[in-house]
């Protein structure tokens, strides 16, 4: 038998969850309206925990984000962006730049290349030894087009974290390839999506003028998950890639389509290139690589 | 499949349940679990779930005639309980679009065991509530733990009676059996949410990356991911079934008991999922004579059990491969090892340190094709891998050393021990409340993102 005097567990759960969905239900119209809540399949409590893992506490003054990100702007610094620029202009100067097509080269071209993008990218980088030991690459699980320039997530040798500002400013590549656009899929709608995209590409143009920027497409899923998958699907993906591929200028920013060197023939990630459906296996980087190399401006 | 580690289960369906088991008369108690037990079952298998109503209904009848020793009545149901286990893991190996009904193997074994209780006497008296009650309470029906009857004899809160005590010690009574409940589910809550559930990116990482791909030594990490994801999923999800039972004034039920620390696999598997192990003994390895009718006896007993194993785990070759590489090594220690003295004690533990982790690799990949594949990456002098990064251990230590290092020293069997001796005190409420709340921040996440573990 206890002793009558101990604490009781059950006693502090059962309050704090009542103190804990009280303070949910007063946020959730206010700091908590950008967090997807369903009041039958979730307990109310939920947005607040999910707040916290993005720092925004019930004392926090600024609220995150979706909403936030919805309202995506450009920096006022670039007004005038490069690929709006370039479409605008693309009748007027067509017949005056010769076209650049795309050329078979060697894999010394990766030589001051630089590779940034989410898990896909880090699955090149970790599978594909012929371009890693030549080119730097900046790729991190789960990084979207909107992580890319505001956080500090590029790691140094000293173990410290640091911008990709910081880090393209401090040297200069002559091409710069991305992939990124899976993690990201729910956030947004495509416009906006491209949006960011856009930004993104323009500051990489402004701090790396020379470089010749390639845009990967947000490679497919295989067949199963695209079946299954309401957000994460092919479908969603087309619509994304068809967006980003509008931002090619052909003159200084490219966009590859890399799902032809991976897809099945029913426009699938081939299903025998991977096992959990989203990532190519290690073994099956090669493609891709030979892609990049037969894809190659000079 | 609402599960217990299920926000909805812990915050909504639970403290429902429990207010009106509680609120209302002792006597309505058993009702409530059995009305409460069977609708947690319908909302996920509102087909099967006359199946198990009428499953439960025909075992009853027939026990009736079990419990007067009525053989040929008591071989009929035993027939009737394996036929339709046996029919539908059939249908199961056949199609591989069918889906077993939940919990089915678990209900089964239970009306089994029930039925030769009946019938060997070991039970005195079964109500049609309390049968019913035994086969579906929600908190063993998914996956176990297969209790006896006598399980639900043991629940004084059913009785009404406060046995000389005043109402307000009855009452003391309940408050701190709930109170012992929640410190056991939140144990096994903790087990599953934090560590098993992490771990079980690591194993996922190792398949994405792909078998043929991984360096030796992150094969190897995966071999110790694997078998703590599992232990700790089961073990997490056995505590939270037990604490279950003790919420609602049942006896506590040990499903494990440290496996790794045991001295040889048989002693394992007496460790591990020990009501399954129980059950096995019991009603089919004892029965057909144990140990006790000769070597030769023996040895077909065994690998009966163990090809029973095997099939009731899944009817593909791989888990006949497991299962027959397991009663191997258990008939080698068996018949050869428990002479060789203190040799074959170490040898004992190492099985259990290194055959079992590897066994769970066997028990864990779909084709033989794959498994041949790991074992050449376990050991290399076997084959070559294709596109191997060496330093693929690295990335993935850096990234889960946290949850390794809090898994192995959730290996360490002293534990049990300082729990028992401090699971009253404050300091320990303090630890398990803060557990608590982190599991709940870890599935409030991956519930608002159905990717939150498998981010890109």
């Amino acid at each position: 038998m206890r002793k009558k005097d101990t604490s009781s567990l059950l006693v502090a759960i059962v309050l704090s969850s009542i103190f804990l969905t009280i303070m949910s239900a007063v946020c959730i119209p206010s700091k908590y309206q950008d967090y997807q809540f369903d009041i039958v399949s979730m307990p109310i409590m939920t947005p607040l925990f999910q707040g916290m893992a993005d720092g925004v506490f019930p004392w926090s003054e600024n609220k995150r984000t979706q909403q936030a990100k919805q309202d995506y702007e450009l920096p006022e610094e670039i007004t005038e962006p490069l690929v709006e620029t370039a479409e605008q202009e693309t009748a007027e100067i067509e017949e005056q730049i010769p076209v650049k097509t795309f050329t078979t080269v060697t894999d010394d071209y990766f030589d001051d290349a630089l590779f940034i993008g989410d898990s896909r990218m880090a699955g090149l980088s970790q599978y594909c030894q012929a371009i890693d030991e030549r080119a730097t690459f900046y790729a991190k699980k789960s990084l979207t087009i909107f992580d890319i320039q505001k956080k500090a997530w590029i790691e140094t040798e000293d173990g410290s974290k640091i911008t990709v500002e910081q880090a393209l400013s401090e040297k200069q590549y002559g091409k710069i390839y991305l992939m990124v656009g899976i993690n990201e899929l729910g956030v947004g709608n495509t416009e906006y999506f491209r949006a960011a995209y856009a930004d993104v590409v323009n500051r990489i143009h402004l701090l790396q003028p020379n470089a010749i920027i390639y845009i990967n497409s947000i490679m497919h899923v295989a067949k199963e998950k695209n079946d299954t998958d309401t957000l994460y699907n092919n479908t969603n993906i087309n619509a994304r890639n068809e967006a980003i591929a509008t931002l090619a200028d052909d003159q200084q920013v490219f966009y590859l389509n890399m799902n032809e060197c991976v897809d099945d023939e029913e426009g699938n990630l081939d299903s025998t290139l991977t096992f959990d459906q989203v990532h190519l296996k290690g073994s099956a980087y090669e493609p891709w690589h030979e892609y990049l190399l037969s894809h190659a401006i000079m | 499949m609402i599960q217990f580690s299920d926000m909805r289960f812990i915050f909504r369906i639970l403290p429902i349940l429990l207010i009106a088991y509680y609120l209302l008369p002792a006597k309505a108690r058993p009702w409530i679990l059995l009305l409460g037990s069977l609708a947690f079952y319908a909302v996920d298998e509102p087909y099967y779930f006359l199946l198990l109503v009428g499953a439960t209904l025909v075992n009853y009848l027939l026990g009736r005639g079990s419990f007067h020793k009525k053989t040929a009545l008591f071989v009929v149901s035993v027939l009737l309980d394996v036929g339709l286990l046996a029919g539908f893991k059939i249908m199961d190996m056949w199609n591989q679009n069918f889906l077993l009904p939940l919990g089915l193997s678990f209900y089964v074994f239970k009306m089994i065991s029930y039925q030769s209780d009946l019938y060997h006497g070991r039970i005195r008296r079964a109500t049609f509530r309390d049968t019913a009650v035994y086969f579906t309470m929600f908190p063993q029906i998914l996956s176990g733990p297969i209790t006896r009857f006598s399980y639900i004899e043991g629940n004084d809160f059913w009785r009404g009676k406060h046995y000389g005590k005043s109402k307000k010690n009855y009452l003391l009574d309940i408050f701190y059996q709930l109170d012992d409940g929640v410190r056991y589910f939140v144990l096994g809550l903790a087990l599953k949410v934090i560590l098993a559930d992490h771990l079980a990116i690591l194993w996922k990482e190792i398949g994405t990356i792909g078998y043929e791909s991984i360096s030796t030594p992150l094969a190897w990490l995966g071999v110790v991911a694997y078998s703590l994801t599992l232990y700790f999923d089961f073990w997490g999800y056995s505590l939270m079934a037990a604490g279950l039972g003790v919420m609602l004034g049942f006896p506590f039920v040990r499903n494990f008991d440290q496996p790794y620390s045991a001295a040889s696999v048989s002693d394992f598997y007496r460790r591990w999922h020990m009501t399954l192990g129980q059950w096995f003994r019991d009603y089919v390895y004892i029965p057909m004579g144990g140990s006790r009718k000769g070597s030769l006896r023996t040895l077909l007993n065994l690998i009966v059990v163990w090809l029973l194993t095997g099939l009731w785990h899944g009817a593909g070759g791989t888990f006949l491969l497991w299962a027959g590489a397991l009663c191997l090594i258990i008939i080698w220690e068996k018949f050869v090892l428990k002479k060789a003295g203190k040799l074959g004690k170490v040898l004992g533990h190492v099985h259990v340190l290194i055959l079992i982790p590897l066994s769970w690799i066997i028990f864990a990949l779909p084709t033989m094709q794959d498994i041949g594949i790991y074992f050449s990456r376990l050991f290399p002098f076997f084959g070559q891998g294709v596109a191997v990064n060496a330093s693929d251990i690295l990335t993935n230590l850096k990234a889960f050393w946290g949850y390794l290092v809090a898994g192995f020293v959730m290996l360490i069997p002293g534990w049990k021990r300082i729990y028992q001796k401090y699971k009253n005190h404050d300091v320990m409420t303090m630890i398990l409340f803060v557990v608590f709340w982190l599991c709940v921040y870890s599935l409030a996440n991956a519930m608002g993102n159905p990717f939150y573990y498998l981010r890109f």
